[in-house]
């Protein structure tokens, strides 16, 4: 009986706290925002099924804590990603800055077999916001510097972006799922990566 | 017109494309999920495209439909002549009855017309059409209502094979329909999709679907026959025993087979996520009771975590049987109508190999169409109705896969590849060895070998035991009484239940065996058992003891010796006892009585207020009232104080913020030129990054150089602020030239004249205590030290003032100038003590760490239970004070996200900061353990490990197999807030007294038992789903704020209780 195996992609939301995590991951899943999300503690997940390149994937999408001191909790959570979401908020540019300890962290607890082509995706949110203060340019640079991460400007608030955002995070999550199966069954590693990287959305760009 | 004929061609190319795409989609669908939902979004695409199809080149006025240019009426116009269709009309029109309001919608599924038909000419209108148009309809369940449903019937692809015949009567010459090669291509597209079981209902084998929490809770409150598995306790392990009717192995679907029930049931038979598919074989024949004759069937064998079940499904009840093209060999069964199809469920057969202790195989020789017979005999001896297997082997397949499928577990004995050297455990007889050592040359060679076999099916999941009964084993081999039969005993797991399970197995045995073998054998199996019991009770014994050792060597220390009794300890603390235990002094002495009453019945709400402090160690019990009111009175005016030493930190910390969001946004809006060479982009980062707030000077060495290149004027002004500092710094002798400067400074630039003034505090204070500076030097000389170099100088303890020095610091800033401590004292407004000190003695790292916590404070404080009405309004501020004195008090641990809940309950009760305060400090001492760095979590996470093996050793088992569990995440919030996101507030508060009480009561770690009884209370829901890792933390996040808290209680204490009792009696 032929029977083919079910995909699940494992999705990983990383930032510091409060810069949208939870918000983006419920407006994403459930089409809904809510300004009574509470400081997540722990972890918690929700699985959306998706179509990508014509097959249905199941994405578990696991929120954290952003504190960094809950960031140990994290190994049994980062096991197995497949793909890493860093979130930053547009308005604090701390957040922002922190987006490369997340980044090295994240590498180092789940060690993933090829961290030079992990799949990240970068996800400046709340761009809803009057005062923002990390430029669009600033951020595609540091994408850029990063191996070409993908960027994406989101409002988990009006929705803005997210869809796509997360639809790419899901094909870059089954390229690096697929992209371990020819790893281990020895055929020549092919770069999925290269091509699924969309354009950086202009969005909202105050350059 | 040769170029709109080939425009026509190409947009017929590209309808039949679409429903190509679509069939596809829905048939991969079908495949990967097992099943297609109704509401399906591939259906209605489909569907969609479909009705495409049919309405492109639709004679429209011809046929009288230019009114509502549906197919629909097409449909109802083709019911006269086409069988099909008038099903399918008559379908719709019972919906449309049935609920007059979806009329409309069915009516206008063209008028809502996919964007394809409007032919636009684009390619893309194809690709992406379809979908479009659905999302668009509110009601996608009741679009292309006749296509649906003729899907569903399974009718689609003869009514449009009827359209297709008759084209010509009712579309133009140029349709698609029409088109002798397109027209047939569309109705063989749909043949797969026709031939797809459609459900309408969610099972528990979907599990890909993720069923939420509550789903999981109501499916298991309805006893329902699509969990039968789930009863693996020993409990009904006896009772499955004494129903040894056929019934046991014939599921009893008999009395509910809805039409649902039995499509979800043929859908388990699939491999799903839950069950793996072992082994698959169609047209087998099984002779159920009652039958005249056998039946063909669809044999499976499936393997979930605990179970092995051998499945057997009548061919009329599986998936797209077709009672025509299947000419069946039981004539007599399937001439019954498709109606009566729910007599076939009485023949499912469902067996649970647990329940199975034979397995006789017989090689059929004299027949022509089948190769072997298997027949199960159950723990009871009652034979199920015999498999045969048709020719090829297959008998041997199958019981290569049963044997797979017992390991490593169970297995069969003898074992099957015994030759191979696998599963030798224990001798077996040279004759039979060389017996079924042969079996697999037995198939291909009929003639030669002999033909039955029996083989017994042993679980081994307790291996001592195994062994244990192995030594009688070979009792009843040796006997002669032994053709079929290997051997008589028989063998299952068994935990504290063993004892019990045995005596059943005798009584039960004892009674059937005589219809299976001579009445001699009963001796035989009645001394077996004997011995069985006995060495059985041994093993129980001595497991027993092991246990209860284990219990007193890890788990002593978990729960108190004594056993406090619950009598009139039901109402908990009322108002009314609480008001008499107090004497005249209003001293409350009967601790112990108050714990107890507590324990076992909370607190009434009137009263939390004067009782929360006592339970919490704030008051001690024995405090009179005037001690209570002078405890309080100490306890305001400490957090007063402290609060408004941070207070003034918080100015600082927000001015400077103030000053770097202007400097970011400043930079912003002048645009990308900052960030042109990437050093310069590295040193931005930097500056507005930098959470640090003293920044600027902290590295005085190195912002120079940046800021040099800076253009923001309020930046030059703060560097050359800097750079007099640092060019002046120690200069005594220009003090008061430098001072003016300062206060034109801070005339001009009034974001930096608060840190300049700190500095000038923090300056003047270090030169007293740490240097042998004269303290009526001129304030002002000193001043000018740069404030950065000096500080690292200071030793830590220097800094930690007493309140001598904060004096001297005061009358100092009274003699500084005016502006600066204007500047200062402008933002506390909001202080609370008029009495402040300025406690203006920070070093840098002092100051970031604040700011950085400041910052994180308010993030969390913003977002805590501000849909509880308590924390509506400005009561939030009161809980970021409180807060932040907290942290002020603690800065090396640091605020770290929880502590709000924590204090959030106590704040709703008290509603007064001073005593929050004081009973939040009191809670943390036991609760900071918890938090990372401390170790209480990692022993919590062991000790319910150790708790649950002990207590519930199937849990254990399930959470062992799935191994991840050994981690309990699931647990973490829970112990880190005290269940307090679990719960709603009113529950919060009770569990909480318990919590408390409960350490003078009976544990120190009632936790513990709080969250085993969490587990405890949703056991038959998390074994029966074989939930994982993922599994159980989704389950419990959901199912937050949803849990029966009296009953959870409850059954906490009785599992401390269980353990106390266990402890006891050594």
């Amino acid at each position: 009986m032929a029977t083919r195996k079910k995909v699940l992609l494992k999705v990983i939301i990383l930032g510091d706290s409060s810069v949208g995590k939870t918000s983006l991951m419920n407006q994403y899943v459930n089409k809904r925002f809510s300004n009574q999300y509470k400081a997540t503690i722990g972890a918690d997940f929700l699985t959306k099924e998706v179509v990508v390149d014509d097959r249905v994937v199941t994405m578990q999408i696991w929120d954290t804590a952003g504190q960094e001191r809950f960031q140990s909790l994290g190994v049994a959570f980062y096991r197995g990603a497949d793909c890493c979401v860093l979130v930053f908020d547009t308005t604090a540019p701390n957040t922002f800055k922190n987006l490369d300890s997340w980044r090295d962290e994240f590498l180092i607890q789940a060690s993933p077999r090829n961290p030079e082509h992990f799949p990240f995706v970068v996800l400046g949110n709340k761009i809803d916001l009057e005062n923002r203060s990390v430029s669009t340019k600033r951020a595609q640079q540091w994408c850029q510097s990063k191996n070409d991460i993908p960027y994406f400007e989101t409002s988990a608030k009006e929705g803005i972006n997210v869809d796509i955002a997360f639809q790419t995070i899901a094909k870059n999550a089954l390229a690096q799922e697929t992209e371990d199966l020819d790893t281990t069954s020895g055929f020549p590693n092919i770069t999925l990566n290269a091509d699924n990287n969309p354009r950086p959305s202009n969005d909202g760009c105050q350059c | 017109m040769l170029g709109q004929s080939a425009n026509e061609a190409d947009f017929k190319e590209r309808l039949i494309a679409n429903v190509k795409k679509e069939v596809k989609q829905i048939m991969e669908e079908s495949v990967t999920r097992k099943f297609v939902h109704e509401d399906s979004s591939t259906v209605v695409s489909l569907c969609g495209a479909v009705e495409a199809c049919l309405s492109q080149g639709l004679r429209r006025r011809a046929l009288g439909l230019f009114k509502t240019s549906s197919t629909t009426a097409l449909l109802h116009k083709i019911s006269s002549q086409c069988e099909e269709a008038a099903h399918v009309s008559k379908k719709i029109h019972d919906i449309e009855a049935a609920d007059p309001s979806k009329r409309s919608s069915s009516s206008s599924d063209s008028i809502i017309k996919p964007p394809i038909l409007t032919k636009k000419g684009s390619s893309n209108s194809v690709g992406g059409g379809t979908p479009t148009a659905v999302s668009n309809n509110s009601q996608p369940s009741m679009k292309y209502l006749w296509i649906r449903i003729a899907l569903y019937e399974k009718k689609l692809t003869r009514i449009i094979d009827h359209l297709v015949a008759n084209a010509n009567r009712y579309y133009d010459k140029d349709a698609l329909v029409a088109d002798s090669d397109y027209g047939s291509i569309l109705s063989s597209l749909l043949v797969g999709p026709c031939a797809l079981e459609y459900s309408k209902a969610k099972t528990l084998d979907h599990f890909w679907t993720d069923p939420t929490a509550n789903d999981l809770v109501q499916r298991h409150i309805i006893p329902s026959q699509t969990t039968p598995q789930s009863s693996r306790r020993p409990m009904l392990n006896i009772k499955r025993i004494h129903t040894s009717s056929d019934d046991s192995g014939i599921n009893s679907y008999k009395s509910n087979s809805p039409a649902s029930t039995a499509k979800d049931y043929v859908e388990s038979l699939h491999q799903n996520s839950r069950a793996t598919l072992l082994y698959g074989k169609n047209n087998v024949l099984v002779h159920p009771k009652d039958v005249a004759e056998p039946m063909l069937g669809y044999l499976s064998l499936h393997q979930s975590i605990n179970f092995l079940t051998i499945k057997w499904t009548p061919n009329q009840l599986m998936n797209g049987y077709n009672e025509q093209s299947l000419p069946s060999s039981a004539g007599s069964i399937t001439s019954a109508s498709e109606v009566d199809k729910s007599f076939f469920w009485a023949y499912v057969m469902n067996i649970n190999i647990d329940d199975i202790v034979y397995v006789h195989c017989h090689q059929n020789r004299s027949s022509e169409e089948t190769s072997g017979t298997i027949i199960l005999v159950g723990h009871d001896g009652v034979q199920r109705p015999p498999i045969h297997f048709p020719e090829g082997g297959h008998m041997a397949q199958f019981l290569g896969c049963l044997e797979t499928g017992l390991l490593p577990h169970g297995q069969l004995d003898p074992p099957l590849w015994s030759q191979k050297g696998i599963g030798r455990i224990f001798p077996w007889p040279v004759k039979s060895r060389r017996r079924f050592g042969g079996l697999p040359s037995v198939l291909e060679n009929n003639d030669e070998l002999p033909i039955d076999y029996v083989f017994r099916v042993v679980n081994k999941s307790n291996p001592e035991e195994f062994l244990a009964t192995h030594p009688i084993m070979e009792v009843g081999r040796t006997s002669p009484y032994r053709r079929h039969l290997s051997s008589c005993s028989t063998n299952e797991s068994s935990d504290g239940s063993s004892k019990s399970i045995s005596l059943d197995l005798v009584e039960s045995t004892t009674i059937q065996q005589p219809t299976n073998n001579q009445a001699t054998s009963i001796a035989l199996v009645c001394t077996t058992m004997k011995r069985q019991i006995i060495s059985r009770a041994f093993y129980g014994w001595l497991a027993y003891c092991r246990h209860l050792s284990t219990v007193r060597t890890h788990l002593s220390g978990l729960v108190h010796g004594r056993i406090t009794p619950d009598i009139g300890a039901d109402n908990g603390l009322t108002e009314e006892r609480w008001r008499e235990m107090h004497d005249d002094e209003g001293v409350i002495s009967q601790d112990c009585e108050v714990y107890r009453l507590v324990y076992y019945g909370s607190v009434a709400h009137e009263i939390r207020k004067e009782v929360w402090p006592y339970l919490l160690g704030h008051y001690t019990f024995g405090m009179t009232s005037n001690e209570r009111k002078e405890l309080d009175e100490n306890t305001r005016h400490y957090y007063e104080t402290t609060m408004s030493e941070w207070l003034a930190l918080e100015a600082i910390v927000r001015q400077l913020d103030k000053e770097k969001t202007a400097h970011a946004v400043a930079k912003l809006s002048s645009g990308g030129s900052a960030s042109d060479s990437k050093v310069k982009c590295g040193v931005d980062v930097d500056v507005e990054m930098e959470n640090e707030v003293f920044e600027e000077n902290g590295f005085s060495d190195g912002s120079d150089v940046e800021f040099s290149e800076e253009k923001s004027p309020v930046k030059k002004q703060s560097r050359e602020h800097i750079q007099n500092n640092n060019s002046k710094s120690l200069d005594t002798e220009k003090g008061q030239k430098e001072t003016e400067l300062m206060e034109v400074d801070i005339k001009s630039s009034p974001s930096t004249s608060s840190y300049e003034t700190v500095g000038t505090d923090f300056i003047d204070y270090v030169d007293k205590e740490g240097f042998p500076l004269s303290p009526k030097l001129n304030p002002t000389a000193v001043i000018v030290t740069d404030a950065s170099i000096d500080m690292t100088n200071i030793p830590q303890s220097a800094i930690d003032g007493n309140k001598e020095t904060k004096e001297i610091l005061e009358t100092v800033n009274e003699e500084l100038s005016p502006n600066s401590l204007d500047a200062l004292q402008e933002p506390k407004s909001a202080c609370v003590s008029p009495a402040s000190s300025n406690g203006g003695i920070y070093t840098n790292e002092q100051l970031e760490l604040f700011g950085l916590n400041l910052h994180r404070i308010e993030k969390d404080v913003q977002r805590c239970d501000r849909n509880y009405w308590y924390f509506a309004n400005e009561n939030l501020d009161k809980l970021r004070n409180v807060i932040t004195t907290y942290v002020y008090e603690h800065l090396e641990t640091g605020y770290m996200q929880g502590m709000c809940d924590l204090l959030a309950p106590l704040l709703v009760i008290f509603d007064d900061e001073s005593l929050s305060y004081g009973c939040f400090c009191r809670l943390m001492e036991r609760m900071i353990e918890n938090f990372p760095n401390g170790g209480a979590m990692d022993m919590h996470f062991a000790n319910m490990r150790s708790l649950i093996q002990i207590l519930d050793s199937e849990m254990y088992d399930l959470m062992h197999a799935h191994g991840d569990y050994t981690h309990f995440y699931f647990c973490y919030r829970w112990f880190l807030l005290d269940f307090k996101r679990e719960l709603l507030y009113a529950d919060v508060f009770s569990v909480w007294e318990v919590i408390w009480s409960a350490k003078h009561v009976s544990s120190s770690h009632f936790v513990l038992f709080l969250a085993l009884s969490l587990l405890e209370n949703y056991r038959d829901i998390i074994l029966s789903n074989s939930m994982d890792f993922t599994d159980i933390i989704k389950f419990f996040n959901e199912m937050a704020e949803r849990h029966n808290v009296s009953s959870i209680l409850k059954t906490a204490r009785n599992l401390v209780l269980q353990l106390q009792v266990l402890i006891e009696n050594k």
